[in-house]
């Protein structure tokens, strides 16, 4: 007995070593993008005890600031993963609550033609989604980066899944109240979804803020560049000087960062929600 | 009176519903239509489109490049599905175990799949980079002195997008495995204890198959995803060396946006859309059957 507890004790050191370790291969790319962009201009990044000394300066994050259009690229991301987030939530839980709650001629019509939607990549769209934004005269306007991505058929998924577990006597009292539709959507189902709501609005703006190959496509002007677009600009214009490129990046991740460590936990648990239940 | 209600209940949903769907048939519903069409033509922005039947279908068929982009994706498909699966599980596990700093570490491994691809893909290459990369600093520092050019050579910018991609994105495929090992009811690790069972009997006959159904899930949705690879090597190697790395999707994008061969491309993108949908289908089909076992 004594022996067998001793070994699970050496087996939860093995453990925790291999812990560490994944912890830290998974942390140094990301440490690795900070010390990067803290170093001057002209000093040495090939030597790694080199990384952590001192000086460290903010210069970097000067230059990027004042030499690109950082800021614009910055509030255009901004504008466009809010806008989305907040329209998508507003009109896939319009939708979910009429497929959910509401009886009405076609309900499985409709609720297939959005699921077929599950299926539907955006990868194999852009040639005829670029056409279109042409015939709206919409390429290079933020219309062209938002409208595409609010009919999020997952969204409707997620919440008419949500809506369905809320027992159906709940609005017929309300109704029996002489409560109007739009009240009981508003008074009712909105504040009680409000988790499902959150999770499904922070996996959206996430989504939005990192969005690559459509807002490459659809804009070419670079002051509508989103951050994930102009990135790339200066990995090409400054390959010797890596910490240019990483001051960059530095500033493109820290809204997503700070996104992610205020919502951790529903953050994962949203993903968890979508993947399985 | 009742019918009154219906009519009226009819109208409000439509009301309810007309938001998403004006939005979705315009830029959904409406663009696989326009693809398949395109699909017929010879068609160029700004120039009157000319229907020639099967001659996309036919010009990509023949087209020696797209049998090699549609090549690359299915050996990334079949070169990352194993591993991002493997290691999740291996995550999860890890996780999931009664150690201190679980939330930490589990952040941790989650955190790179919130960096944008950009932010990512810059990054690696700067990590890949010879002479002034990381990985060359590294490798220096215990006496490897012979420089590599991981992102010039095609088995190792395979292997450099690869390492990338797992960085990336393995939490996700984590957290999908971690909410299945909790559903694992405690008793059944505890009977096996009773039984006496290791710890590596109890992951093959007790964990192992109790994630039977979430492991076809991550498969297929790994699949789904690994289709569309795009950014990965666009952004890190150019498709290159040559065009050893350069996926289906980057092709459709080259053919179409700088060929200006919208016709031919839009034929290539209804094969990944077939191939994608099958496996969309795939996964439908295993979630409800999932939703009907919980009811």
């Amino acid at each position: 007995m004594k022996n067998k507890k001793k070994k699970s004790s050496f087996g939860r050191k093995l453990l925790y070593i291999f812990a560490f370790f994944c912890v830290m291969l998974w942390l140094t790319p990301v440490l690795w993008m900070f010390l990067t962009s803290f170093t001057p201009r002209g000093g040495a990044v090939t030597v790694l005890s080199e990384l952590f000394s001192p000086p460290f300066s903010l210069k970097n994050f000067e230059y990027v600031l004042t030499n690109s259009l950082i800021w614009r690229w910055t509030f255009n991301s901004f504008l466009v993963a809010t806008i989305t987030t907040i329209l998508t939530v507003i009109l896939t839980s319009l939708a979910a609550f009429a497929l959910s709650k509401l009886k009405f001629k076609g309900r499985n019509v409709v609720f297939w033609v959005i699921i077929a939607g599950l299926m539907v990549p955006v990868e194999a769209m852009i040639i005829p989604l670029f056409q279109v934004m042409i015939d709206l005269n919409l390429l290079n306007t933020y219309g062209a980066l938002i409208l595409p991505n609010l009919a999020l058929p997952l969204g409707v998924f997620i919440l008419k899944q949500f809506y369905d577990g809320v027992p159906n006597e709940l609005m017929e009292a309300a109704r029996i109240d002489g409560a109007s539709l739009l009240r009981i959507y508003w008074n009712i189902f909105l504040p009680l979804s409000k988790s499902s709501m959150a999770a499904l609005g922070i996996f959206t703006f996430i989504l939005s803020w990192n969005d690559f190959l459509w807002p490459f496509l659809a804009v070419n002007n670079e002051s509508m560049f989103t951050l994930p677009v102009a990135i790339p600009t200066f990995q090409s214009a400054y390959s010797s000087e890596l910490m240019i490129p990483m001051a960059a990046n530095v500033l493109a991740s820290v809204p997503a960062l700070i996104v992610f460590v205020l919502f951790q936990r529903h953050i994962i648990q949203g993903v968890a929600m979508t993947g399985i239940k | 009176m009742k019918k009154w209600i219906g009519k009226s209940e009819n109208l409000a949903a439509y009301l309810f519903l007309a938001p998403f769907l004006i939005i979705y048939a315009l830029f959904m519903v409406y663009p696989i239509i326009r693809g398949f069409f395109i699909s017929f033509h010879t068609y160029q922005v700004g120039v009157e489109p000319i229907f020639t039947g099967l001659e996309n279908y036919k010009t990509m068929i023949e087209d020696a490049y797209f049998w090699e982009a549609l090549g690359n994706t299915l050996y990334f498909v079949v070169i990352s599905t194993p591993v991002l699966i493997a290691i999740g599980l291996l995550m999860a596990l890890l996780v999931n175990s009664k150690l201190k700093g679980t939330t930490f570490v589990r952040a941790t491994f989650f955190l790179p799949f919130i960096l944008s691809i950009s932010v990512m893909a810059s990054v690696w290459v700067f990590i890949f980079q010879p002479y002034t990369g990381l990985l060359t600093s590294i490798l220096l520092s215990i006496g490897v002195e012979q420089d590599i050019f991981w992102l010039t050579d095609d088995v190792l910018a395979w292997m450099a997008i690869l390492v990338a991609t797992v960085w990336w994105t393995v939490g996700f495929n984590m957290i999908l495995f971690l909410a299945g090992l909790q559903e694992i009811p405690r008793e059944q690790y505890e009977a096996a204890e009773i039984d006496g069972a290791g710890p590596f009997r109890t992951f093959i006959s007790i964990t192992l198959p109790s994630l039977k159904s979430i492991i076809v899930l991550i498969v297929i949705l790994q699949t789904i995803n690994s289709f569309k690879l795009f950014g990965q090597p666009y952004l890190m190697t150019g498709g290159g060396p040559g065009t050893s790395t350069r996926p289906l999707v980057q092709y459709i994008y080259e053919k179409g946006f700088i060929e200006q061969q919208m016709g031919v491309a839009s034929s290539m993108s209804y094969v990944l859309f077939f191939i994608t949908i099958i496996f969309a289908f795939l996964q439908f089909k295993f979630f409800s059957r999932r939703n009907e076992e919980d009811k």
